[in-house]
C-alpha cells in the first residue's frame, strides 16, 4: 500500500493504514497527477472562524506571528506571511457611525469576510521570477517553493501581485501556501478546506470548480444578490494582464479592493523585454556616441 | 546558545517539532546558517534518535531558530 | 488616470465597474509586499554593475580608435570593470537570506527572470573581464610579449558586450516586479539606468586622466550621458503620474531621489560641464567636481530608488490605484 510518509506521524489512530483517496469522500474529487486543482472560495458563505487558518498551521507545523491585537475588526492575522498561509479578512461595513443597523441584506453584506490565500496564478510571476527554479509547477498545477533550493534571494516578493510570498527572518528562504502538496501525494483534501465547516473553500479540479462557481452567482444573482461575481476566473478582475487565470479564485460581493485584491493585477515577466531592450539600445547608441566623440581629432 | 536535548515528533520542510524529555513540544525552524539540512530531519523523526538542539529565539513568532542539531548517544537503555 | 476606459471588449465588460478606484483600502494595510533587501547593498552592487560595465565598454571603444593620448584611460577601464565581479559579487550574496546558497543561482537560466539573466551577464563578463585585466596587467609588465595586449583587447570585446547587459539588465530587474514605481516605466527606467551607467564610466575615466584633450573627450562622452539621463528623468517621473503612482514621491526617498540624484547628481555636473565647453576653458578642478557629482549622483539614484519602489509597495492606495484596469498594457497601449 502507498501509505503517506505522515501516517507514523499519527501512531494513536484506529486505523491501520490510510484510507486510500480519502479526498473522494471529503471533496468529491479523486486527486491525480496532471490535473489542474485549486479552490474555490464563496465568500458568502464565509463565518470568519478561522478554521483554515489553524488548520493551516497545524498540518504545516507552521509558528504563530505577528502576536498582538491589530484593532482591525476580528482580524488579528493581519496579512500572509511566510508563517501564515491562510488569512481571514473581515470588513465590518454596517454600523461603522458607531450606530448599530436595525435590519442588513442577505449574505452577509454588513461584515464580509473572506479567507485568502496564495492564488497559485495560472503564470505564476512568483515562479517566472524565482532564479534558482526553486520555484516550480507540481504535477497537480499548483505552485511550490522547494526549501532545499531557495537561496532567500526575495526575489519572488516583489514579484508577486497579490502581496502573498514572505521571506522569513528566521530560516532565509522563501515561503507561501503549497495547496498542501504532501497531502495531495497522499490523496488528501488541502488541510483549510478539509477543515472548513461551511465550505466557503471548495477544493476540487479547477474546470469543476469554475463551473460550480458559475453556478453559484447565477443563484445568489436570482436571489437578490445582484453584487456577486467572481474574481480570477477566466477574463474576470485578478486574472487580468497576462495571468490568464487563478487556481485559486473567489467569489465576492464587493469591489475587489474591499478585501485588499488588485482589479487587474499584471504578469510581471511580460516587463523584461521592453525594458531590457530599451537599455541596451540606449547603451549601443551612447556607446556610438562615445566612439565618435573619442575618435575626433583634438581641438 | 541555549540547548535543548529530545526527539523531533513531526517535520515539515524546514520545520520541525521537537518533544523535550518532559513530553512537551517545541516548534523550530532550521537556521540558513545551520549545517543540518531539511531533508536530514525527517530520517532523524523515524528513527526517533534523541537530539541535542542549539537554538535561538525566533523573530516575531512563538518558536525557536535551531543553530545546531547534534545526534545523541541512547543514555540509560 | 481615473479617465473613462476603453480596453479589450470581454474584459472590459467585467472589469468595468472597477475601473475608477476610489480609495478604498483594507485598513490601510500594504496590499504588496517590499523586497526585502537592504537598499544600499543591492544599489551599491547596481551602482557598480553600472560602472564596471560601463568603463569596460568606454575602454573598449576607446581602444579601437587607436588613439595614443587614449591608452591610459584604456588601462583604467579594462581595471575599473574588476569591480563587479569583485566587490559586486559579494555584495550580492551578502544579501541573500541564505548566503551559504549562492551557487544555486547557476542551477538554471530563465529567460522570464531578470535575476537568473543577470547572473549570467555577470558570469560571462566576469570571465572576459579578468581576462582583459589580466592581459592588460602583463602586457604593461613585460611590454615585449605583445600577446598579452592582443589577449586583452580580444577579450575586451565580448566583456564589453555583456557589460552593456550587466549595466542596464539592473533596470529591468526591477521593472519585472509588481512594485508600482518600478514596473510603471519599464522602458525609461531602463534608459536612465544605462545613461546614468555610461556617464560614471566616463566620470571615473575622466577622474583619473592627466591628459587634457582625452579628458575634454571622456567629458564629452559624460556631458552626452547626463544630457540623456536629465531627459529621461523628467519622462520617468511624467510616467509615474500618468500611471497614478506619484504620490510615493512624498517620502524621504522620493525627496532624496529628486534632490540628491536628479538635481545634485544629474544637472548640476551637466550645468558645470555644458558651462566649461561653451567658455572653452576646461579646468581640471571643474571636470573632477562633475565627475564626483555624477558618481555619488548616480549611486544615490541606485540606492534611492530601490527604497522608494519599497515605499510605493507598502503604500496600499498607491498600488491599487497601479492595479486598475486603465494601467493594463492591453489598455494603455
Amino acid at each position: 500500500m502507498n501509505d503517506h510518509p505522515r501516517i507514523s506521524d499519527f501512531s494513536g489512530s484506529d486505523l491501520d493504514r490510510m484510507i486510500p483517496d480519502e479526498s473522494r469522500f471529503t471533496a468529491g474529487v479523486l486527486i491525480e497527477p496532471g490535473k489542474s486543482y485549486g479552490f474555490f472560495t464563496d465568500t458568502t458563505v464565509c463565518i470568519g472562524c478561522k478554521a483554515c487558518e489553524v488548520a493551516c498551521k497545524e498540518w504545516n507545523n507552521l509558528p504563530a506571528d505577528h502576536i498582538g491585537l491589530t484593532g482591525q475588526s476580528f482580524d488579528n492575522t493581519g496579512e500572509l506571511s511566510a508563517n501564515t498561509w491562510r488569512h481571514v479578512a473581515f470588513v465590518e461595513k454596517s454600523g461603522c457611525g458607531g450606530v448599530r443597523d436595525n435590519s442588513e441584506a442577505p449574505y452577509q453584506s454588513g461584515w464580509l469576510m473572506l479567507s485568502d490565500v496564495c492564488k497559485h496564478c495560472h503564470n505564476a510571476p512568483c515562479l517566472e521570477a524565482c532564479p534558482t527554479g526553486a520555484i516550480f509547477r507540481t504535477e497537480f498545477d499548483t505552485v511550490v517553493v522547494q526549501q532545499d533550493i531557495c537561496n532567500g534571494c526575495g526575489y519572488c516578493v516583489p514579484a508577486c501581485p497579490f502581496g502573498v510570498v514572505a521571506v522569513s527572518e528566521n530560516d532565509g528562504k522563501a515561503h507561501k501556501c503549497t495547496l498542501c502538496y504532501d497531502r495531495l501525494k497522499g490523496g488528501l483534501e488541502p488541510a483549510c478546506s478539509k477543515a472548513c465547516p461551511t465550505d466557503s473553500i471548495q477544493f476540487g479540479e479547477l474546470s469543476d470548480l469554475q463551473a460550480r462557481a458559475a453556478v453559484r452567482v447565477e443563484q445568489l444573482h436570482g436571489q437578490g444578490v445582484g453584487s456577486a461575481y467572481l474574481y480570477g476566473t477566466p477574463g474576470a478582475p485578478g486574472a487580468t494582464g497576462g495571468l490568464e487565470h487563478l487556481n485559486a479564485f473567489f467569489l465576492l460581493t464587493d469591489r475587489p479592493e474591499v478585501y485588499n485584491f488588485p482589479v487587474a493585477p499584471t504578469r510581471a515577466s511580460n516587463r523584461v523585454a521592453p525594458s531590457l531592450l530599451s537599455g541596451l539600445l540606449t547603451v549601443a547608441a551612447l556607446a556610438t556616441a562615445a566612439s565618435f566623440i573619442l575618435s575626433s581629432r583634438d581641438r | 546558545m541555549a540547548t535543548m536535548d529530545g526527539r523531533i515528533t513531526l517535520v515539515q520542510e524546514s520545520r520541525f517539532q521537537l518533544t523535550d524529555e518532559a513530553g512537551v513540544s517545541h516548534l523550530f525552524t532550521l537556521s540558513p546558517w545551520c549545517a543540518a539540512e531539511p531533508a536530514q530531519l525527517r530520517p532523524l523523526a523515524h528513527s526517533q534518535a534523541p537530539v541535542r538542539v542549539t537554538y535561538k529565539a525566533g523573530v516575531d513568532v512563538i518558536g525557536q531558530v535551531a543553530q545546531r542539531i547534534d545526534v545523541q548517544a541512547e543514555a540509560g537503555r | 488616470m481615473n479617465e473613462p476606459f476603453v480596453g479589450a471588449p470581454e474584459i472590459a465588460a467585467s472589469l468595468k465597474p472597477f475601473a475608477i478606484y476610489d480609495g478604498t483600502t483594507y485598513y490601510g494595510r500594504q496590499q504588496l509586499k517590499p523586497w526585502p533587501f537592504e537598499a544600499n547593498v543591492v544599489g551599491g552592487y547596481i551602482f557598480l554593475a553600472g560602472l564596471s560595465g560601463s568603463s569596460q565598454i568606454l575602454a573598449t571603444v576607446a581602444a579601437a580608435t587607436g588613439r595614443r593620448e587614449l591608452d591610459g584611460a584604456v588601462r583604467r577601464g579594462r581595471y575599473l570593470s574588476l569591480l563587479a565581479p569583485t566587490i559586486g559579487s559579494a555584495l550580492l550574496v551578502y544579501d541573500l537570506h541564505t548566503p551559504k546558497r549562492f551557487y544555486n543561482m547557476l542551477r538554471v537560466a530563465k529567460a522570464t527572470s531578470p535575476m537568473s539573466i543577470g547572473t549570467w551577464f555577470l558570469m560571462g563578463f566576469s570571465a572576459f573581464a579578468v581576462a582583459s585585466a589580466a592581459g592588460r596587467a602583463g602586457a604593461d609588465r613585460w611590454p615585449r610579449q605583445r600577446w598579452m595586449k592582443s589577449l586583452s583587447t580580444a577579450a575586451g570585446v565580448p566583456a564589453a558586450l555583456a557589460g552593456s547587459g550587466l549595466c542596464t539588465y539592473t533596470a529591468a530587474l526591477l521593472s519585472a516586479t509588481s512594485t508600482p514605481i518600478w514596473a510603471s516605466a519599464p522602458a525609461t527606467l531602463a534608459i536612465r539606468f544605462g545613461s546614468s551607467s555610461i556617464a560614471t564610466g566616463a566620470a571615473a575615466l575622466a577622474l583619473g586622466e592627466t591628459d587634457p584633450a582625452a579628458r575634454a573627450k571622456l567629458d564629452d562622452v559624460q556631458l552626452c550621458a547626463l544630457a540623456v539621463e536629465a531627459v529621461l528623468s523628467a519622462v520617468t517621473k511624467g510616467h509615474h503620474k500618468r500611471a497614478g503612482v506619484e504620490g510615493a514621491y512624498d517620502s524621504l526617498p522620493g525627496r532624496i531621489e529628486q534632490v540628491g540624484a536628479t538635481a545634485l547628481g544629474v544637472l548640476a555636473p551637466l550645468g558645470l560641464l555644458a558651462a566649461t565647453r561653451a567658455m572653452g576653458r576646461r579646468p581640471r578642478a571643474a571636470s573632477v567636481a562633475a565627475g564626483i557629482l555624477t558618481l555619488l549622483g548616480s549611486a544615490t539614484l541606485r540606492s534611492s530608488m530601490l527604497s522608494l519602489g519599497n515605499v510605493s509597495a507598502r503604500r496600499p492606495d498607491v498600488s491599487l490605484q497601479f492595479s486598475t484596469p486603465g494601467n493594463l498594457p492591453e489598455v494603455r497601449g
